[in-house]
């Protein structure tokens, strides 16, 4: 795979959640400020778009 | 509207967390019953049909004390498997099934007006034919009670998965994670990224993807058409990875790890690795509790090419009552038995491909999965006559 795409890919799996290291280019893992700026960045966008909530697709579909 | 709504987390997740991690080793499990047992009667009764659709906890509870029974080799396990298929069977496709024999609701006798789905019926009755199954083989213990119970009413994965296997979850329950810090970061990460996701991207596609409908297609230019299926491909995969990212995350705050359900399908260059990567839960019950007893890939080609339209027909039809998803599901198995029967025409290449090709079967892959969305989305006439403007205008 592309080098940038595998780096892209690395890091939103990290900053999804998804794995718990830092990518190994990545010169250190996050510091804990950089995670509270990260989830207030997440819940900024959640309430910005959260007055057209719909049911999940896949509920009792 | 269950995982973006305000109960459940307030009433739910963070109670139920923080209870289960402060609670003894032995009532961690009751913990979890207790709150499974809530949640399903609470969203039952505030967004199903009331307190008739509460009342399906019964059928935990019948699974609960029919599992105990449950030994290796022993008949009891095909009842169990026969009892979760007669549930799904009845809530899921009554009206459907009496419908193609005796026609609409006006002419079909037997039609149930009142039809409903019990909360997560699709997705718990596979948890139970899994056990019946793995029991009946001697693959998976049998469990405490509380275990099992816990196991079955797990609230973050009840509704809509990853579907969860009781080997891999009962050693997870009996010593969850410890690592408050780190499962709660992880865990709150991944649910804050699966709102988002949910919230910014999917709902955000709804305005494209409400266009594909009978009224609005005729009318449509041509070019719009395929915006329009690929916008709601990557509305369903934003809107269920958003849900499994919420799910998992919501997992891990009580210390516990359910399977991944996602990992970059969109990125596959051909069908089968497409099917690995998306909804992986799902399609691993379906090979092991469908494909391979239907012979998986240890007999004659055409043969295997059977049960990949078979396993794909079961799984067609457990995403919907409707002739739109068996249309979904060959569509599926005929990709995947076209793929198969391509590789083994080429053989064993051990050169990698060039980019071109990578490219070109990443594309083609995309092309097929998308205009499979047709039949997902749309009832069969309508995707029909999306189908028919799409490619002869």
């Amino acid at each position: 795979m592309n080098i940038f795409l595998q780096r892209l890919r690395e890091l939103a799996e990290y900053l999804g959640g998804c794995s718990v290291g830092a990518p190994a280019w990545m010169k250190r893992a996050l510091p804990g400020w950089a995670w509270g700026v990260w989830w207030a960045l997440l819940l900024a966008i959640v309430a910005l778009f959260c007055g057209q909530s719909s049911k999940f697709i896949y509920i009792d579909f | 509207m269950i995982f973006n709504s305000f109960s459940y987390f307030f009433l739910f997740l963070l109670p139920a967390a923080l209870l289960f991690r402060w609670a003894k080793p032995d009532l961690k499990p009751w913990v979890l019953v207790f709150f499974g047992a809530a949640f399903f009667v609470f969203f039952s009764v505030t967004q199903l049909a009331g307190w008739i659709a509460a009342g399906c906890l019964v059928f935990f509870l019948w699974e609960s004390v029919l599992s105990r029974i449950y030994q290796p080799g022993s008949s009891w396990c095909w009842l169990g498997v026969g009892v979760a298929v007669l549930l799904l069977g009845i809530f899921k496709y009554w009206n459907f099934v009496t419908g193609l024999m005796m026609g609409g609701p006006a002419t079909n006798t037997l039609h149930w007006p009142g039809q409903f789905l019990p909360l997560g019926i699709s997705f718990f009755t596979f948890e139970f034919i899994h056990y019946a199954v793995d029991r009946y083989k001697g693959r998976a213990e049998r469990g405490r009670f509380g275990e099992y119970l816990a196991f079955i009413l797990f609230f973050p994965t009840m509704v809509a998965g990853p579907i969860k296997r009781y080997q891999d979850f009962e050693p997870n329950l009996r010593a969850p994670s410890t690592n408050w810090a780190l499962d709660w970061r992880m865990g709150f990460t991944r649910i804050f990224a699966g709102l988002a996701k949910k919230f910014a991207i999917a709902d955000l596609l709804t305005a494209l993807t409400d266009h594909l409908n009978a009224r609005d297609i005729p009318h449509a230019e041509r070019w719009i058409l395929p915006v329009w299926l690929l916008a709601y491909g990557l509305k369903i995969y934003m809107d269920f990875s958003a849900y499994s990212d919420i799910a998992i995350g919501s997992a891990r705050l009580f210390g516990l790890k359910v399977p991944e359900n996602f990992d970059w399908p969109y990125l596959q260059t051909n069908i089968t690795k497409f099917w690995q990567h998306w909804h992986i839960s799902l399609s691993k019950w379906l090979t092991d509790y469908v494909y391979i007893p239907l012979g998986g890939s240890r007999v004659a080609p055409p043969r295997i090419y059977l049960n990949l339209m078979l396993t794909m027909l079961v799984s067609g039809l457990w995403h919907g009552a409707g002739l739109n998803f068996i249309a979904w599901g060959l569509w599926h198995g005929a990709l995947l038995a076209i793929h198969r029967a391509w590789n083994q025409r080429a053989g064993a290449k051990t050169a990698a491909p060039g980019r071109v090709r990578v490219v070109a079967s990443w594309a083609l892959t995309m092309a097929c999965v998308n205009l499979g969305w047709a039949f997902f989305v749309m009832d069969l006439p309508t995707a029909t006559l999306f189908l028919r403007r799409l490619f002869l205008g």
